[in-house]
């Protein structure tokens, strides 16, 4: 249990660096959402490296949070080594179609 | 004279199939609690609506009950500055505990994870012979912890309580808190470990509820995170210790 709390709280930290990076870089003046400014950051590959480390934290984060809720549950509770593995499974699937997204931005 | 309409929620497992509310209405003066409503509303409009009560004083922890959706002492609690839009007061039991009758609930598992934290003092083998002495800081440490009163509000505002009674609650860990560093206390290590279980300390949300519902403004949560500091520091002592004894276990090489 410790460990899951532990990644979650560093996740957290860590998450919070990803999305100031992200809101500043996609959302706030002076850039905005530009389809073309995506296609050029992407071009980079120390960007495509950062989106898939923050697409890494987002999935620890999220999975250890929905494990913690889940396992809440007094009548859950049993299947507990399954609930890990299901959440392991969804955030490697969810990493390896995510990475592959990332890494397929291509400029034309 | 303004006259205030008390909705109790009322359930009797004999006869109802689910909680109901009842209205009665009761007069505003000034000075009166909830309780004292409840008194009023037992004694002359119905006998049969049940709480618990005892010491009138916020001390006694007994009369700890939902008031419009925020657990509190009912004794504690002035009648007036809980009147609603609508000129309504609604009480009802704490949540997330089974009902015995009307405001009436079952605090066993709460009593259960109190003995599961062993509460009490383990004292020393060289106990002293007039008492025990601490020092304002030692004191001031404990975070007026022992001020609790086992009313039961921050447990039945948790959240996770909500979900599982396996889970210890803040009102345990508070003691726990407390008797883990009680300098008087001769097993602090063991307690931690004991709290390091899978429904111990990193169990909780840190949702905040048990410091919003505490009558006596203790604040639970951050006892649970002085308690996880120390079972992490805890671990990372006893892995080091191991690796110590293990590295020590090794033949001393000869040059």
């Amino acid at each position: 249990m410790m460990r899951i709390f532990l990644l979650q709280r560093f996740s957290a930290i860590a998450l919070l660096v990803f999305l100031t990076l992200h809101m500043i870089v996609l959302h706030y003046p002076p850039f905005h959402i530009d389809f073309d400014n995506v296609l050029e950051r992407l071009e980079n590959p120390v960007w495509k490296a950062i989106d898939i480390a923050f697409l890494f934290v987002v999935l620890v984060h999220a999975l250890t949070g929905v494990y913690m809720v889940i396992t809440d549950l007094d009548r859950l509770a049993r299947y507990r080594g399954l609930i890990t593995w299901i959440s392991v499974a969804v955030g490697a699937a969810a990493f390896v179609y995510g990475t592959q997204t990332i890494l397929a931005f291509q400029a034309p | 004279m303004t006259n205030v309409t008390i909705r109790v929620q009322r359930f009797n497992p004999d006869v109802d199939q689910k909680p109901h509310l009842d209205e009665f209405q009761i007069e505003l003066t000034q000075g009166k609690t909830i309780l004292d409503a409840l008194h009023e509303i037992k004694e002359e409009q119905d006998g049969s609506v049940t709480f618990r009560r005892s010491c009138r004083h916020a001390i006694c922890g007994s009369c700890a009950m939902n008031v419009n959706g925020v657990n509190m002492l009912v004794c504690d609690a002035p009648l007036k500055d809980f009147v609603d839009r609508r000129g309504r007061v609604t009480i009802r039991p704490l949540p997330y505990l089974p009902i015995i009758k009307d405001l009436v609930v079952d605090r066993t598992s709460f009593w259960e994870q109190y003995q599961r934290v062993k509460p009490w003092l383990l004292p020393p083998d060289d106990v002293p012979e007039k008492e025990f002495r601490m020092s304002p800081d030692e004191v001031k440490a404990l975070q007026d912890a022992e001020h609790c009163i086992m009313c039961g509000a921050c447990y039945s505002a948790c959240q996770v309580v909500a979900m599982s009674k396996k889970y210890i609650g803040p009102h345990a860990l508070l003691k726990a808190f407390l008797r883990v560093l009680d300098p008087r206390d001769s097993a602090p290590g063991e307690r931690l470990t004991d709290l390091d279980q899978g429904d111990g300390v990193f169990r909780c949300h840190t949702i905040f509820n048990c410091i919003d519902a505490c009558p006596k403004h203790l604040n639970p949560t951050q006892a649970i995170e002085t308690l996880r500091k120390l079972v992490m520091k805890r671990q990372a002592f006893e892995a080091a210790r191991a690796q110590r004894q293990q590295s020590l276990d090794q033949p001393i090489s000869v040059e």
